[in-house]
């Protein structure tokens, strides 16, 4: 599982002025008696873009994500860890077709989402604009971004959209193996040689500002986002999130005699943890495709795309029509 | 590329810009339906893209029965799956379904599913025989309809289904040995532990 940190768009204060207010009262009194929004009832323009965008997103994530980490199948050190790894890379793409399934019930085609991806247009989760050097920043991927993603999606899977949480409730099922996995994997490395504890120490160093980035902007500047809450698109602000993973993770990372680099983090008499605000013009220029791997990314996939289309076009058959899957 | 993994490196140059995916590109869709134990029903899972309803039945394998223990699996075309109109509160989709008179000709199967709570997924709740699947909603409702409120019904005909054969059950018979994609297969405590007592 890898969401986290959707960037949604401006939303304008006129959007819902060419909505029936009849209708648009029906569904949000749904959503707040807690019943669950599906593919052919009633929704907004709105809702249905923002949630075609955020679940899109969270889908790509899962396919990119999958690239820094399947990297290491081949050098985990020993055949268990080989194993397990390959288990997990094959959740995630898994994962990503579960989610593109549910994006295409709000009418968006899997072709379209896959060429958004491709040319840029479509985002995905930051995080993995930035390279794996050792075995450790693998190792960090698995247990924390993953522990990052299943705050966000185990929050997203209390939402109002029917097929997206059905999906969401699988993931976060699978998922569970995956956190163990990484925790394991870290305190291998914990309670091992003075390297082996270096070289963990530096791919924390080396991940914490973009793991910090990852719950997305801070409240202060992301967008206005109240109706998506009301709607139960976003379950939780940024900070929110990113303030939940700390509560959980810094004493899990402490715990093993790890130092994070930010001397300001501590949590206050109030509970909420504080630290230094991370670097928010970078987050956007690597968002905006200026990070080390954003092309490699976005290349990988292209060429996965082109190698095998004459697969795709042998295999077709005379199939005539499409239609939206039903849930 | 100046990639950290030389598989990357070794990937080919493409020529020619990369055209928007043709419609159909990635085929249609299968509605996938999982049977969790021996004797509880059919539910539905999900959905697979797939050029033919045999393919569509490998890949819902590895999409939806690889992490967990099941028994049987089948798929059908998304085309081929007859739903009535959804409903909420204290209407049945049941009453929804236009009366028709009995038809004449070749009776067959169909399969009947019921979405019993909103938000949840489809269940089989047993099989008619009628002709058209109009025909087989309204024997359905008479037949499986005991008073809970039913808010979307699908009927399929049988002779649509990709079923799971005998020979291929034993598939899955295999899963609870592949332990190490468990959460229970990483238990790092004693080692955590060992690791904090040392310290």
């Amino acid at each position: 599982m890898y969401g986290g940190g959707n960037t949604f768009e401006g939303i304008k204060t006129d959007s819902l002025a060419q909505e029936d207010p009849g209708m648009l009262a029906a569904f949000e009194a749904r959503i707040e008696r807690g019943e669950k929004i599906e593919p052919s009832d009633w929704m907004p323009q709105l809702y249905r873009k923002q949630l075609i965008r955020m679940i899109e997103q969270h889908a790509h994530s899962e396919i990119i994500g999958a690239l820094p980490e399947g990297t290491w199948i081949t050098r985990a050190p020993g055949f268990k860890r080989k194993m397990a790894l390959m288990a997990k890379v094959q959740d995630e793409v898994g994962h990503a077709q579960l989610l593109y399934s549910a994006a295409e019930t709000l009418g968006k085609s899997r072709e379209q989402m896959i060429d958004d991806l491709i040319n840029g247009k479509s985002k995905y989760s930051n995080i993995f604009n930035y390279p794996t050097f050792t075995w450790a920043d693998c190792c960090f991927i698995s247990w924390l971004v993953d522990a990052g993603a299943i705050v966000n999606q185990l929050a997203n899977a209390k939402g109002s959209y029917g097929p997206y949480c059905r999906a969401l409730d699988r993931i976060c099922a699978e998922e569970s193996f995956h956190l163990k996995y990484g925790h394991h994997c870290v305190i291998y490395l914990a309670s091992g040689t003075a390297k082996q504890r270096q070289m963990f120490q530096e791919a924390l160093n080396r991940w914490w500002p973009p793991m910090m980035h990852f719950f997305g902007p801070s409240d202060k500047i992301s967008a206005h986002t109240e109706v998506l809450m009301r709607w139960k698109v976003k379950m939780g602000t940024n900070d929110e999130m990113r303030n939940q993973f700390l509560d959980m993770y810094v004493p899990k990372i402490w715990e093993l005699g790890f130092t994070i680099p930010d001397p300001n983090l501590k949590k206050n008499e109030s509970g909420k943890w504080e630290y230094t605000e991370p670097d928010w013009e970078e987050f956007k220029r690597v968002i905006n495709g200026d990070g080390p791997c954003n092309k490699e990314r976005l290349e990988v996939r292209r060429v996965a795309e082109a190698r095998g289309q004459w697969v795709r076009e042998a295999l077709k058959t005379p199939k005539t029509s499409y239609v939206t899957p039903l849930a | 590329m100046n990639s950290l993994d030389p598989r990357v490196n070794r990937l080919p140059q493409l020529k020619e810009v990369v055209l928007p995916k043709a419609p159909l590109d990635q085929f249609g869709t299968y509605e996938v339906f999982v049977q969790p134990k021996e004797g509880k029903p059919f539910q539905h899972e999900g959905i697979v893209h797939a050029p033919n309803l045999e393919l569509a039945w490998v890949l819902a394998k590895e999409a939806f029965t690889r992490r967990f223990t099941c028994t049987s699996l089948y798929v059908v075309d998304t085309r081929d799956v007859y739903v009535s109109p959804l409903t909420e509160g204290d209407k049945n989709a049941y009453d929804l379904i236009p009366e028709i008179t009995e038809q004449a000709g070749n009776k067959k199967n169909f399969e009947i599913y019921h979405l019993v709570k909103r938000g949840k997924q489809h269940v089989h709740v047993g099989t008619v025989q009628a002709v058209l699947p109009q025909e087989a909603m309204q024997l359905a409702g008479k037949q499986f309809n005991n008073g809970k409120i039913v808010y979307n019904v699908w009927a399929i005909a049988t002779d649509t289904i990709r079923f799971t054969t005998d020979e291929e059950k034993e598939l899955w018979l295999t899963l609870p040995k592949k332990k190490f994609r468990d959460a229970s297969d990483y238990k790092g405590g004693d080692k955590l532990k060992a690791f904090l007592e040392k310290r």
